[in-house]
């Protein structure tokens, strides 16, 4: 009998005799085969030795898990959740929308700062030189948010991965099923990436509070003032 | 030897095995076959019938380089019985073995 005749007749009989979960006693089965072909024995060989498929089946009633009750229930409990989850996981990805907003944001602003466009004048009027300074520390700000978005995508997508298997474990322990082991809420990186992204993060922190600093002394400086925007009539009020 | 009286000592060692771990069903398989003239299919059902008496537990793990393997665990219950089970089954064998020797075979 080979590998197939075997499964073929095993699940027709635990079909025949309505034992629960034939497909999860046949799924045993099949791995009992894959184990065996690989230690170099014959399909034939290993179905002579686990014996004849309708006497097993035969073996198998009575012995089955009935949860039909309690899978309505988990179900039913399973529905509810989902829809809460539905809503959480959306602000979730609304704040992922949010933080590449900020990175689009910072870049446009810093290219305007540094290329002297000013197209609807909502830039307040400063010395080129301060504005250059002021771009830098804003494409520093853009990576640092990216850097942000990067982990923050990564871990929702975790949270999103342990969701999901919550959700089949759930449904498989109240179907009397195996289940897998939690996935833990955690960012996994690989080290590669995280060192490269802890890199950024380090070099664009300082780029930011260099040149933030810079351009404040910059502008306080060539204003004469410290408080330089009450200077350059920056909010249009008079003093 | 009879296959039926086999099998309910067969439940116990299922037990035995997976007192001091966790095991998958072809490691329980592959083990009692290779000790106890049965055939390799028989513990399946054994298993089965265990995981539904409550004794044991399943969960699965996964496997470099295959599907998930299935783990039976020992329940509180599955552990508790067994030690019961255990001490009844040696004290029984005792006896079966000393009224055999009492008749000292062919002679």
């Amino acid at each position: 009998m080979t590998k197939n005749e075997f499964l073929t007749k095993l699940s027709h009989e635990l079909g025949r005799r309505n034992v629960a979960d034939a497909a999860d006693v046949a799924n045993e089965y099949e791995q009992h085969f894959s184990f065996k072909l690989a230690d170099g024995y014959t399909e034939e060989e290993i179905a002579a030795r686990l014996g004849d498929p309708s006497a097993l089946a035969a073996q198998f009633d009575g012995a089955s898990v009935s949860a039909g009750g309690r899978k309505v229930v988990t179900v039913i409990g399973l529905c509810f959740t989902d829809l809460f989850a539905g809503i959480f996981f959306t602000l979730l990805a609304a704040w992922q929308i949010v933080m590449a907003a900020c990175i689009v944001a910072f870049t446009a602003l810093a290219v305007c700062l540094v290329g002297g466009l000013n197209t609807f004048s909502m830039i307040p009027e400063m010395p080129y030189g301060c504005a250059v300074v002021f771009g830098i520390a804003l494409l520093a700000l853009a990576a640092l948010s990216a850097v942000g978005s990067i982990y923050y995508g990564a871990f929702l997508k975790q949270l999103m991965r342990a969701f999901g298997r919550f959700h089949s474990n759930a449904l498989a322990s109240a179907s009397g099923k195996a289940t897998l082991p939690p996935i833990a809420v955690s960012v996994r990186l690989c080290p590669k990436a995280k060192r490269r992204l802890r890199t950024v993060v380090q070099i664009s922190m300082a780029v930011f509070a260099t040149a933030f600093m810079l351009a404040y002394v910059i502008c306080a400086v060539s204003a004469g003032s410290l408080e330089f925007w009450h200077a350059w009539g920056w909010f249009n009020y008079s003093v | 030897m009879n296959t039926q009286y086999k099998k309910g000592v067969l439940e116990l060692c299922v037990l035995a095995l997976l007192r001091k771990h966790d095991r998958y069903g072809y490691e329980i398989s592959e083990y009692l076959s290779d000790h106890i003239e049965i055939a390799d299919g028989t513990v399946y059902p054994i298993l089965r019938k265990l995981k539904a008496d409550g004794m044991l537990g399943t969960y699965l793990q996964e496997a470099s380089g295959g599907p998930p393997r299935k783990y039976y665990t020992l329940t509180a219950l599955g552990r508790e019985s067994y030690e019961r089970e255990r001490a009844e089954y040696l004290r029984f064998a005792e006896t079966v073995e000393n009224i055999l020797k009492e008749d000292g075979g062919n002679d």
